[in-house]
């Protein structure tokens, strides 16, 4: 393949700033039909701002080309392959956009009345149901944001039902091959991170388990299938250990997808977990979120799920049907403001909806089938720490291409250059030059043979061209950027020089 | 399936590849008795035009403005937004990329961000800000934890006038950690200045909101002095609309500004999703939490945009992280960047004069039918505290019947306002709207002393 | 100055005695291992550690490591330099990069660190 140099003018974009012209405007109000105010006479001159906010003045074709221009530096689904592991980059289906883009509930204020709110409740409702379906568990909240806001109701559940039974306990079990956002979140509840090694098949030490657990540990956090893309098979053993020194399981359902209809966490000992919308139920990322981490408990711990609790009377003694439990006085509190992300819901309700039962199992299938696949015609090419087949994701290993001074960076920003993104690098810690490769579902064969021949690409090129894929990326709109400046020379907010 | 591309044919084909006879031998590493015998206990699978028929039904049975004219506000406003903001967030380019991990290939987000951070550190006149937080209620709850980490200090001083929400959250955040939380009480609607200077010794973070939950402007400058001599971080949780008429917080003393931004241009969405904010001087960035883009160059010189400051984060510090936060609010920051962009500077001003000067309209006009007060004194911005003759229920009810909903019974949140409404308005509402509310209030009033 | 003077610790931190005190730092290996250094937190004056203590942490774009106490003693000074020139740990370690000055508890407490041919040895392979 021919390098191309990137091309100088289609490189820097300026900031909006940059673009400003005094004068300009890109949006107009109706003109004010109530007296006008003056804002010292009303605030009074020590509540005022003397300088105006500078803001950019542009009109709106140049703010749209602007941010037009900025998408265009972006990769993402709907252009191309996006294995980036443990993250589930799958096609984010365009009926949930549609759906979720309907004025009923957009412009649904939170405050309203429930009788206003029952199809928005209803929704909610379901999607909870469905989710304790899919999940096994028995009461989902669909009140975090995020999976690490799960994960940190989840802790507090755990802190309020110990502290019921008299010692919320000090410690709390984490794979060393476990999400950042575990140790971070068990913090947060007050809780020690106690980590424990992974064996020689990638799965948690058992024996180990035996040794570490005591009357203060509170739970473990264990991802099902982990990182490595491994299903913790001895799962019945860990639970039973835990639960033997009255220990909670919690599961970070960040790999979900790859269990859908095939398991149901809360059929195997889980008492609860949290799940990501953004990741399973195919709700875009949108560049860093939003995102939806709901939570799922058994019957046990639902007193302490986040109030307030979305509930169903189908007698509709107060005439509606669906409504906010607030009484909820063994509850964590609330982890939103509100209600956590509502549109999200939507688009996940949505897709369970469309799939349904048989295309939920299809889709973990699927998942599967597209990591073994790569898996299998990968592994002549780049190291397998851990062998055997792979669940929805597999973890090679840069090392060969290291003896050649090409690490699992190098291979990340070279993919780049072929359209395809990369993998999650350097992660989970326990592999060195991690690449973690999860292709989801809805990649076709075509599209994981194409990677499958960039990849095979590269690793000759490690060989006979190291520095092709040191210097990479080149075709992209920028080539490797300095981070050291970067955290040096702090520059996190554009200022006139 | 319309999302799964494999074949059967593909299936076959796949397998034979890896050297399986059937799927169920991929999953050999999971016990049999622990799968799921038969299948999921869920409805399914629809159409595209089954769905969209359901999902209209159920949005249907909500009731929206435009059918009804609403004055509910209480953090969350129904403002108009520019249609490009739309165009912008529907590029699949935006909405359909992950977090941008290889800067590389997410240049656009980056750039986008940077600029939201630009945005927002114009608006509250500190240098940094960050990538967002998922609302402003958790956007609290992390300054909080911001501020003790830096004063070391343990009292955590919140003055009931900051919204009841974001004081909800902070107390879950808090719940396991050794801070304490001591509530301020208000004096006429704005915090007791007295009783916070009482309480001020030893005190690790003071959180105020400016205006405040009722509307209401705080004494931010006596606040900021007597907080800043106690030697507690201030922080100031703000309006961004605000700020194009009030002065900023980092000019009264506030160490850390934080905020709830959907009102600039996200949809009030049944509560979500939000857009917090926090900003901070620069000495502070590291105490941070969440993702911080910053600019830097390449190998060639070109400018380009990175996550930076990245060992505060979770994934790389874990359980000393300062948040556990990992997913920030993107998308909704790119749409609040371009209705902020839109706007541009007299925009933004334009927007403040409007909301202030139809919420003063709405309550002066208010206040002269016999029988409504207004509950406060002080001056206030786009919300404010009307006092009925009655239960605010009542009224609410029978307004309702009629099409009007005023605002938020204040007595949800607090005990001692069951007769308040706490009515918002923004530039949507016409000189027509608010003359509506006045005289669909008036005509119950009359009807109750008839 | 001559590493002949210095006295090492298995995770890589130096010492210089310097009467009742000595100096910290990183060694050149370590701060190779770790790349570029962007930031270091310092501890403040008067601080006491314990051998095996935390006694600051240096990071590099991404990645925190630990520097520990080799011995006990007193935080007499940091070296205020690193706060905007956290790369003289990279360009001059056992030098203008030193990062702590403490009071020994016991000076006798050095003896058992390794000396420079060990720790060359150790860092070979």
């Amino acid at each position: 393949m021919s390098e191309t140099t990137r091309k100088q003018e289609a490189v820097v974009e300026p900031t909006i700033f940059e673009l400003s012209s005094p004068g300009r405007r890109g949006y107009r109000f109706p003109p004010l039909d109530v007296p006008e105010i003056d804002p010292v006479e009303v605030f009074g001159e020590s509540q005022v701002r003397s300088v105006e906010p500078a803001f950019p003045e542009l009109t709106e074709p140049e703010v749209v080309r602007h941010f037009t221009r900025l998408a265009e530096m972006n990769h993402h689904v709907d252009r191309g392959f996006y294995p980036l592991g443990s993250c589930t980059m799958k096609y984010n289906p365009k009926v949930n956009e549609d759906v979720a883009g309907l004025p009923g509930f957009t412009r649904l204020h939170p405050e309203v009345d429930e009788v206003h709110s029952q199809g928005a409740l209803a929704l909610m409702h379901g999607l909870a149901r469905h989710l304790a379906a899919i999940s096994g568990m028995d009461e989902v909240s669909l009140q975090p944001p995020a999976g690490a806001s799960g994960e940190l109701a989840g802790m507090l559940i755990v802190r309020a039902y110990h502290t019921d039974r008299g010692n919320p306990r000090s410690k709390v079990i984490v794979p060393d091959s476990a999400h950042g956002t575990n140790p971070a979140s068990l913090t947060l509840a007050g809780y020690e991170a106690q980590e424990i090694k992974s064996d020689s098949s990638g799965r948690v030490d058992v024996d180990e388990l035996r040794r570490l657990v005591d009357s203060e540990t509170a739970a473990i956090m264990i991802t099902n299938p982990n990182t490595l893309g491994v299903f913790e098979s001895r799962i019945s053993e860990i639970v039973e250990i835990v639960h033997g020194v009255g220990g909670l399981v919690y599961m970070d359902g960040a790999n979900l997808n790859a269990l859908m209809g095939i398991v149901r966490p809360g059929d195997i000992g889980f008492d609860l977990m949290h799940f990501n919308l953004h990741k399973t139920f195919s709700s875009p990322h949108g560049g860093g979120g939003p995102g939806s981490g709901p939570i799922g408990v058994t019957s046990e711990l639902a007193d302490y799920l986040p109030y307030p609790v979305i509930s169903r009377d189908e007698a509709k003694s107060r005439g509606i049907e669906y409504y906010f439990d607030y009484e909820r006085p063994r509850s964590i509190g609330k982890v939103h403001g509100v209600y956590g992300n509502f549109l999200v819901m939507v688009k996940a309700y949505s897709y369970i909806l469309t799939l349904g039962p048989v295309g939920l199992r299809r889709v973990a299938e699927n998942a599967l089938l597209n990591a073994n696949y790569l898996q299998r015609k990968l592994e002549a090419y780049y190291e397998l720490p851990y062998k055997g087949y792979c669940q929805h994701e597999f973890v090679l290993s840069a090392s060969r291409q290291k003896e050649h001074g090409v690490r699992a960076l190098d291979v990340a920003k070279r993919l780049l250059d072929f359209g395809v993104h990369s993998p999650t690098i350097y992660f989970p810690l326990i592999v060195g030059e991690a690449l973690m490769i999860e292709p989801t579902e809805t990649e076709s064969k075509r599209s994981l043979d194409h990677f499958v021949s960039v990849m095979i690409e590269i690793a000759r090129e490690s060989e006979s061209d190291p520095d092709v894929v040191r210097g990479a990326p080149s075709r992209t709109p920028v080539g490797r950027l300095d981070e050291v400046r970067a955290s040096k020379d702090l520059d996190v907010s554009w200022r006139q020089d | 399936m319309p999302y799964i591309p494999n074949t059967d044919e593909d299936r076959r084909e796949m397998l034979r590849e890896i050297g399986a006879t059937s799927f169920d031998d991929l999953i050999a590493d999971i016990p049999r008795e622990l799968r799921l015998e038969g299948s999921l206990d869920i409805p399914g699978p629809l159409s595209e035009l089954e769905l969209t028929r359901h999902m209209q039904h159920l949005a249907a049975m909500n009731r929206v403005p435009d059918d009804v004219l609403s004055f509910l506000g209480g953090g969350i406003y129904d403002h108009a937004t520019a249609a490009a903001v739309g165009s912008i967030t529907g590029l699949p380019h935006f909405y359909t990329a992950y977090t941008p991990y290889q800067a590389e290939v997410s240049q656009g987000t980056l750039q986008a961000i940077y600029e939201f951070q630009s945005l927002i550190t114009r608006l509250t006149g500190f240098d940094v800000a960050n990538a967002s937080l998922y609302d402003g209620a958790t956007a609290g709850a992390e300054a909080v934890l911001m501020a003790t980490a830096i004063s070391r200090r343990k009292r955590v001083l919140v003055s009931s006038t900051v919204n009841p929400a974001l004081r909800s959250v902070l107390k879950t955040y808090l719940r396991a950690t050794d801070l304490e939380l001591v509530e301020i009480p208000s004096a006429s609607g704005v915090t007791d200045v007295a009783a916070l200077e009482t309480e001020l010794e030893n005190a690790g973070a003071v959180l105020v909101q400016h205006p405040n939950f009722f509307g209401l402007l705080e004494p931010v400058d006596r606040i900021g002095r007597i907080v800043g001599e106690s030697g507690a971080p201030l922080i100031a949780s703000v309006d961004p609309i605000s700020l194009a008429l009030l002065k900023p917080p980092s000019e009264y003393g506030a160490t850390i500004a934080i905020g709830e931004a959907q009102s600039l241009g996200v949809a009030v969405a049944f509560g979500g999703p939000l857009l917090g904010f926090i900003a901070a001087a620069r000495k502070h960035a590291r105490r941070m939490p969440g993702r911080i883009i910053g600019a830097t160059t390449d190998a060639e010189g070109r400018r380009g945009y990175v996550m930076t400051l990245q060992t505060r984060e979770q994934h790389i510090r874990r359980e000393k992280a300062t948040s556990n936060i990992c997913t920030n609010q993107g998308l909704v920051a790119l749409a609040a960047t371009v209705q902020m962009s839109l706007l541009g500077r007299r925009g933004l001003n334009e927007l403040a004069l409007q909301v202030a000067a139809k919420s003063r309209y709405a309550a002066e006009q208010l206040s002269k039918v016999r029988g409504i007060s207004l509950k406060f004194e002080g001056s206030f911005f786009r919300e404010f505290v009307i006092e009925l003759p009655f239960e605010a229920g009542t009224a609410k009810a029978a307004l309702s019947e009629a099409g009007i909903w005023p605002g938020i019974k204040c007595g949800c949140y607090y005990s001692d306002m069951p007769n308040c409404l706490l009515v918002s308005v923004t530039e949507r509402h016409s000189r027509e709207d608010i003359d509506s509310l006045v005289s669909g209030l008036e005509a119950i009033i009359v009807s109750r002393d008839a | 100055m001559s590493k002949r003077d210095l006295r090492f610790t298995e995770s890589h931190e130096w010492l210089k005695v310097e009467g009742t005190e000595a100096l910290i730092g990183l060694t050149d290996y370590a701060q190779g291992e770790l790349g570029d250094i962007v930031f270091v937190e310092l501890p403040s004056a008067g601080t006491h550690v314990s051998a095996g203590d935390v006694l600051t942490t240096v990071e590099s774009v991404k990645s925190v490591s630990e520097v520990y106490a080799p011995v006990a003693g007193d935080v007499v000074e940091a070296n205020a330099a690193l706060e905007d020139s956290p790369d003289l740990i990279n360009s001059d370690p056992y030098g203008e990069g030193w990062m702590v000055r403490v009071k020994l508890e016991d000076v006798s407490s050095v003896d058992q660190l390794m000396t420079a041919d060990d720790y060359e040895e150790r860092t070979k392979g």
